[in-house]
Parts: structure tokens; C-alpha cells; sequence
């Protein structure tokens, strides 16, 4: 390790309600390949934004090879040789390799773009990194993993003197991530100063020197990596102090029988054999970081998305679920992460948002019985106390925290009895938030049985009877709320094969 | 303004179509002032003529544009429909009444195919309709030769006339009754109904404004989306009878002017074109402003250009309102 080049002290950032980074501390040095760590919201991509001026901050310092800067946009970060690899790639299939690299300042000759001078300075790029592209390929014919390779060339060829990973291994197979870490290793050489941000604790220990962990958006230490075990980096990571009340023992009896069983559910690459049983009455958390395919796993099991094989059985009977509709019928209903997009019709009043899962009941002949459908609508607001002037009042004018209840009315109007909260709690303040808690918890102590999908650690063992951990695609823990830590937790959820 | 808005009865009737009336009334002091005489019964009765077959296309894109898509083959669709039962009337020898029937089953197939491409295939609206405008216009000409169809006259010497009362019934006297107006406004009533009453409105407009949203609610959202095309289509039929039942004569290869008044007659009304929101009363509305414009601009001497450049003002005009006040609900 080299001298520091850069330097991030006392960083402060909040957003309305949240406060996102509180004074946090990092430091890279040249030739240095610097992990930083969290959870998911810990912070770090909140971070990585100030850095690179997509963010202002409120408080705190950066230093850059020595001199106090201060960037406003992406642009400026570059130009002074920052720059970020993204995880989800920024490229356009349609232009060759070449195209892509320089982008936004071609080669030209007189008014034309000069194609074969950027062709040639690109192959120059490829080879400083002994990587074999043609630079005359479309994007969109080279693998996710060649892809990436662009785009570490194109930050080379600004000159960069920091590059940041942001989950770069996410998307790569195993071969691929052997070639980027050689990539990567041979960037180390040159001197340059690397961020990985990654979850995947193994490779942590294989590529980087130093590991500084997030934590809520706050600063929680810095390690050298070959002195540190995965606990050590684990223990820093969820070492917070639970506030709210965790259970500690699950609600449901031994005997309460297996309304759902799911069993080998595949679709796709975040979803392989999941299995799991879900009890009359209980609320089984599905825990796990960003990508693990908990939601994936929820939209395949309620037909949104097509499945490719594995069975599901509702109260003991095997049932052919195809579409949400088919899974309605069999009485599951699901409340998305997204509300706005795919939980409630935001232009609609509240009674048509309530009423739409089982508008058949309201029917008198061809026509909506409108008085029914207010009556109900204006008990389940009640119910549910539901903060609506009216219930023609449009969904769009209600808060994030009653917008949630009419979804969860919805559910209930239509009689279901597996409810699937995905994220439940999903930008609501927090007021709403336990009143939301308070919901689930009576739900389930009238018999219904909830699945609840969350990437808060603490609402997952506060709201948990049973706890299902996911990681790629795989389940990876199943523990009981009795047995349950955040350490066995985190353990589960950055278990690779 | 803010007085007048909260009128009692501007609220019942709503903002935006006391705006239209007054815009409406508004044409119609223009036009006779410009031509220099106040515009009467012969030309309200033209305007009548135009507004019929014009009424039933906009009742139907109103579904359409309820959803969030778009249907450009209502006009040559239209024609389509005309063509092909007056080809059987008059060269094939079909009764009146059957030649009937095939404009409205000529619309509704029209209408299934359409629905089919967008609901079940997933082709933009924008697309599917446009290849069913050719379609239409191709069907249309080699059904019929490419030759101009004549439907019969009122005094057809063999009683095939009979069809044109539906339009204007002359009850003697010097009385006549707009028999095309009646059906037209209790069209709109039933449209209307099953727009807002209906369960099959409910989902056109709630899957208009978010689709997903309402698959995710166990709803087979495919099925209804395809039934405001079928509707569409359908309607498309019904304005096919008006139009010959006014205007006799039905080219091939025509119709696509139609289509764009429809719609703008559609918009002016205050359907949004991003779906979810859609006024039948507003596209009737829309349907009278267009239909005077085309016989007063006539009435002072202009060529009918003018009253699409109007027009498009017009619609430019209600498409900047409703952007507006939807950025300002958000």
C-alpha cells in the first residue's frame, strides 16, 4: 500500500426523515483495494454518491491526492479521475465496444467521428489490461462479464486514478470473477486506489486489503483484512442494539397445520429449490441481502412471474398456480415492495382500490352495487384506521402508511389467508410503521398466516415467528425466532455454495 | 373564477364541460356572425348529419383511449363496414336489415382482432391499429372492386330505403324527427352506464391507469382490455349505418380523417390520453364542437382545411390542460 490518495472524513448526509450518513470515515490508499461492508441501507452506495457528486453533503470533508475537493456532478469526479463501476451496467447494446468506451467525446475527423481512431485506441486500452475484446463488437453480444471489462477500460481511459466496484461480482460467473480479480489485482499494481463494495464475504478475504464496515449510516470501523475472520466482519456489521422489543419465542402452536407448502419452486436464476412450510397462524419472516431473490421467490409462488417447476400445496392439496389470478382463488394475497407501481391503481379512489380484488360481490346483476361497496370500503377504514377524508378520496392523496392499509383492506375484503408482505413497512414513517406491526400481529392471531419479506433486520426479528434466509437464489437458513440472532442471520444470508 | 368553480351547479356538471358548452356556444355565435346570418335549421341538421356517425366513433375510442391505448383504424374500419354490407345490398341482393347486421359484426371483427393483437400479443395499440387502418382500407377496396358504393336512396323504388329513418324520420307535417340523435345520446347513455356502473368499466379504467396493479389483484386484465376494443370496433359498426344513412355514398380507400377527429373529439372531452380517466358526456361534447366547426367553417366560405387547423388548436389546447392539471395533481 501506497500513500493516501483519498480521503472521506466526518461525512454527513440526511434526507427528509432519514438521516443517511452520520460522520462517516473513509480512507483509500494508492495500490490499495479497499472493501467497504453494511447491510443492506447501511449507507455505503449513499456514500459512494457524495464521492462522486450525485449528492451534496451536508457535513464533513474529501480529500483528493491532497487537496480539498468538493464535486457536483458524476462528470467533474471523472474528470478528476474517480471513477465508479456500476453494478447494473450503463451501456448501448446497439454501438460497438469502441462506441461505448467514448462515449460523449469521440475521435473526429473534421466533422465526422473518426471510428477507427477510437478502434485503435481502445485495443491500446484492452491491452494494458490484457484483456482480449474486439473493439469493433456490439455490446450487446459480449457477456455480462466482458461487458464489465468495458467498462473498467472506459474508466482507465479517463485516467482514473480511484475506481469503485459496486457489487461487481453480483452478476459474473465463477470464471469471470476469477478474471476480474486478476483485473483487478493488476489495477492494485499500478497504483491505483480501489473500492469494492460487496456481500460476499469470501471474496472480501481473497481480493482486499483493508475492510471499512458501515452500519446504519453510520461509521463502524476500519480492519485489515488478513488480520480479520468472517465474524469479526459480521459482528461489526449487525452489532446494533435492538431498541424495539424482539420476540423471543414464536406465537404459533406445535400443532397449528401447514396452510402452505412450497416445494422445489424454480424460476430462474434468483430462485433455485426453494422450499418451506408456512403454519396457520404465523408470520415467517424471509430475511437476506439486496439480490437474494426473496421477492422473486414471492412473485413466482403468486403467479406474477412464470415458474419453472417445483410444487405448491394449499392446505394440503396440491394446486396449478399460473397467475395471480389462480393464486387469488386459492386465497394468497401479496402487498408489494413497490406499492405505487404494482400494489394499488394511484389515480382511483379508495373504495375502487378496495373493492378490487372481489368486485364479483359487489355486483347486483351487471352493475356495482355502489352503497355496498362504500358501506364496506368505509368498515374496513375504520378497521383499519385508515386516515381518508372520504373513501372517494383518490389513493394518491393518502400517506405511504395508509396507502398500505387500503392494499392490506383489499386483501381482506377478498377473504385471503395467506397474506405475503413484501417490505410491509417500505417507506412509511415510523409511527405508521408499528401501527403497521400492530396490524400484522392481530392478522395473525386471527388465524391468518403471513409471509412477511424483509431487509430490516430489526423487523425481522421483532415481527418473526420463524425465519427463512435467503441467498442467491437459495434458501440458506431456516431458523426458529428462539434461536435466532442477527449473527446466524447474516451468517445465512452471505452463505455461497 | 374560483367562485365560478365552485358553483353548485358548474361542480355538478363539472369545470371542464361548462368550459366546452361555452366554447361550443361560443363557435356557434362566431359562425353566424361570420357568415352573416344566424346559422338555422339546415345547418344544424347537417351538423347533425356529421355528429351521428362522428358520435358513435368517439364513444367508441373512448374505451380505447380509457385503457391508455389508441385506435387509428376507426375511420377506414368504418368505411370497411360501410363498403362491404352495401356491396351485398346492392349488388348481392341482401335485405336491408342483413346488410345492417354486417356493419356492426364487419366493426366488431375489426374490433376482436385488434384486442387480440394488443391484450393477448402485446403489440403497442399504436401499431396493432395502425396495420388494421390498412387492413381495413385493403378489405374495403377489393371486396368491392374499387369501386364507389351507392347505398339506396329514401325513394328507392324497391323500399330499400327504409334504413335512413334511422337517421332523420320525416313524421309529415313538415316534422322531422333526428331519430340519429336519439340513438347516439342513448348510446352514450348506455356507454356511459357501463363505463361507470359496470364491472367491465371499472377494469378498463382502473387497468388504463395501472395495469400491473390490477393483474396483481387476481384480475384477468387481458380479457377487459380487449373488451373496450371489441366495444370499440362495434360502435365503429353502428357509425358505419349512420353514415350511410346521412351521406349515401361510401368510397374505398378513405376514412382516416375520421379517425383523428374521433380522437379529438375524445380529448376535448377530457379522456385522458395516459388512460384511467375518460368522460362520455366530455366526448359528446367534443363530438358537437367538431361537428360545427366542419359546417360553420363550410357556412362562411372556407375550405374545410380550415377546420382542421381550428381543431387541432382545439386539441393542442385540452391535451396542455389536462397534462397541466395532472403535474399539478402529482
Amino acid at each position: 500500500m501506497g500513500e493516501v490518495i483519498l480521503t472521506m472524513k466526518g461525512i454527513d448526509k440526511s434526507f427528509p426523515g432519514v438521516h443517511a450518513l452520520d460522520h462517516v470515515d473513509l480512507e483509500v490508499r494508492k495500490g490499495e483495494v479497499h472493501a467497504l461492508m453494511g447491510e443492506n441501507g447501511a449507507g455505503k452506495s449513499t456514500l459512494m454518491k457524495v464521492l462522486t457528486g450525485i449528492y451534496s453533503k451536508d457535513a464533513g470533508t474529501i480529500t483528493f491526492e491532497g487537496e480539498e475537493v468538493e464535486f457536483s456532478n458524476p462528470r467533474e469526479a471523472q474528470s478528476r479521475g474517480i471513477v465508479i463501476v456500476h453494478q447494473e451496467l450503463n451501456m448501448l447494446n446497439h454501438l460497438t465496444v469502441a462506441q461505448n468506451i467514448f462515449i460523449g467525446r469521440e475521435s473526429m475527423k473534421g466533422k465526422l467521428i473518426d471510428d477507427a481512431k477510437m478502434n485503435e485506441e481502445a485495443k491500446k486500452l484492452f491491452a494494458q489490461l490484457n484483456i482480449e475484446i474486439d473493439p469493433t463488437e456490439k455490446m450487446g453480444n459480449l457477456t455480462v462479464g466482458k461487458q464489465q471489462m468495458c467498462e473498467i477500460a472506459k474508466a482507465i481511459s479517463h485516467e482514473a486514478k480511484v475506481i469503485i466496484f459496486d457489487e461487481p461480482s453480483a452478476a459474473l460467473t465463477e470464471a469471470e470473477i476469477e478474471e476480474l480479480f486478476k483485473i483487478i489485482r493488476d489495477l492494485r499494481k499500478k497504483q491505483l486506489g480501489i473500492v469494492y463494495i460487496s456481500h460476499r464475504m469470501d471474496e472480501i478475504k481473497v481480493i482486499t486489503d483493508r475492510v471499512t464496515v458501515m452500519r446504519d449510516g453510520g461509521y463502524v470501523g476500519t480492519l485489515i483484512t488478513e488480520d480479520c475472520t468472517k465474524d469479526d466482519i459480521i459482528s461489526m456489521m449487525v452489532g446494533r442494539v435492538i431498541y424495539e422489543e424482539p420476540k423471543t419465542e414464536s406465537a404459533v402452536p406445535k400443532d397449528a397445520p401447514v396452510v402452505l407448502k412450497v416445494e422445489n419452486l424454480c424460476a430462474g436464476k434468483m430462485v433455485q429449490n426453494v422450499s418451506f412450510e408456512l403454519h396457520k397462524g404465523e408470520i415467517l419472516g424471509f430475511s437476506g441481502l439486496m439480490g437474494a431473490g426473496r421477492t422473486e421467490t414471492a412473485r413466482a409462488l403468486f403467479g406474477a412471474d412464470p415458474k419453472e417447476s417445483g410444487k405448491i400445496f394449499v392446505n394440503g392439496k396440491e394446486v396449478d398456480i399460473r397467475s395471480p389470478k389462480d393464486a387469488v382463488e386459492h386465497g394468497i394475497g401479496y402487498l408489494s415492495e413497490d406499492r405505487k407501481r404494482y400494489g394499488i391503481v394511484v389515480g382511483k379512489s379508495v373504495s375502487e382500490n378496495t373493492t378490487m380484488a372481489s368486485l364479483l360481490e359487489f355486483m347486483k346483476g351487471l352493475f356495482i352495487n355502489k352503497k355496498k361497496e362504500t358501506d364496506t370500503t368505509e368498515e374496513y377504514v375504520e378497521l383499519l384506521k385508515t386516515k381518508t377524508p372520504s373513501v372517494d378520496q383518490l389513493v394518491v392523496n393518502l400517506s405511504g402508511g395508509n396507502q398500505q392499509k387500503v392494499v392490506i383492506a383489499k386483501w381482506l375484503v377478498k377473504n385471503c389467508d395467506i397474506l405475503i408482505f413484501d417490505e410491509p413497512t417500505r417507506g412509511i414513517d415510523v409511527g405508521a410503521k408499528s401501527e403497521i406491526y400492530h396490524l400484522m400481529n392481530e392478522l395473525a392471531a386471527e388465524g391468518k398466516s403471513i409471509i412477511m419479506i424483509s431487509s430490516e433486520m430489526t423487523e425481522i426479528l421483532r415481527m418473526s415467528d420463524r425465519i427463512v434466509v435467503m441467498c442467491e437464489g437459495r434458501k440458506t437458513g431456516e431458523i426458529d425466532i428462539s434461536e435466532a440472532t442477527q449473527e446466524r442471520i447474516m451468517h445465512a444470508a452471505t452463505l455461497r455454495n | 373564477m374560483e367562485k365560478f368553480k365552485n358553483n353548485p351547479l358548474v361542480k355538478k356538471i363539472g369545470y371542464n364541460r361548462v368550459i366546452l358548452i361555452g366554447v361550443m356556444l361560443l363557435i356557434y355565435v362566431f359562425f353566424s356572425v361570420g357568415s352573416g346570418r344566424i346559422l338555422g335549421y339546415a345547418d344544424i341538421m347537417s351538423a347533425l348529419n356529421y355528429a351521428c356517425f362522428l358520435g358513435f366513433l368517439t364513444l367508441g375510442v373512448t374505451f380505447v383511449i380509457g385503457t391508455g391505448g389508441i385506435d387509428f383504424s376507426i375511420g377506414p374500419v368504418m368505411f370497411a363496414a360501410a363498403l362491404i354490407g352495401g356491396r351485398l345490398l346492392t349488388k348481392n341482393g341482401c335485405p336491408v336489415i342483413v346488410a345492417l347486421l354486417v356493419c356492426i359484426l364487419v366493426g366488431t371483427a375489426f374490433g376482436i382482432m385488434n384486442g387480440f393483437l394488443v391484450a393477448y400479443m402485446e403489440l403497442p395499440s399504436f401499431i396493432s391499429s395502425m396495420a388494421l387502418m390498412m387492413l381495413a382500407k385493403g378489405v374495403g377496396s377489393v371486396f368491392t372492386s374499387t369501386q364507389t358504393i351507392k347505398w339506396p336512396q329514401l325513394t328507392d323504388e324497391n323500399g330499400l330505403g327504409w334504413y335512413r329513418n334511422l337517421i332523420r324520420w320525416d313524421a309529415g307535417n313538415g316534422v322531422t324527427i333526428p331519430v340519429g340523435l336519439i340513438l347516439l345520446l342513448i348510446t352514450a347513455v348506455i356507454c356511459g352506464i357501463i363505463l361507470n356502473n359496470t364491472k367491465a368499466g371499472r377494469y378498463i379504467l382502473c387497468l388504463g391507469s395501472n395495469k400491473e396493479a390490477v393483474r396483481l389483484s387476481g384480475v384477468n386484465v387481458r380479457i377487459w382490455q380487449m373488451l373496450a376494443y371489441v366495444l370499440c370496433g362495434t360502435l365503429a359498426g353502428m357509425a358505419a349505418i349512420m353514415y350511410v344513412g346521412a351521406y349515401t355514398t361510401v368510397q374505398p380507400g378513405l376514412g382516416d380523417t375520421f379517425n383523428n377527429e374521433a380522437i379529438a373529439s375524445c380529448v376535448m372531452g377530457g379522456t385522458s390520453m395516459s388512460g384511467g380517466i375518460a368522460s362520455i358526456s366530455g366526448s359528446i361534447i367534443g363530438v358537437f364542437i367538431v361537428s360545427l366547426l366542419q359546417v360553420g367553417i363550410l357556412a362562411m366560405g372556407f375550405q374545410k382545411d380550415y377546420q382542421y387547423v381550428i381543431t387541432g388548436i382545439i386539441v393542442i389546447l385540452a391535451v396542455f390542460a389536462d397534462v397541466r392539471s395532472r403535474r399539478r395533481a402529482n
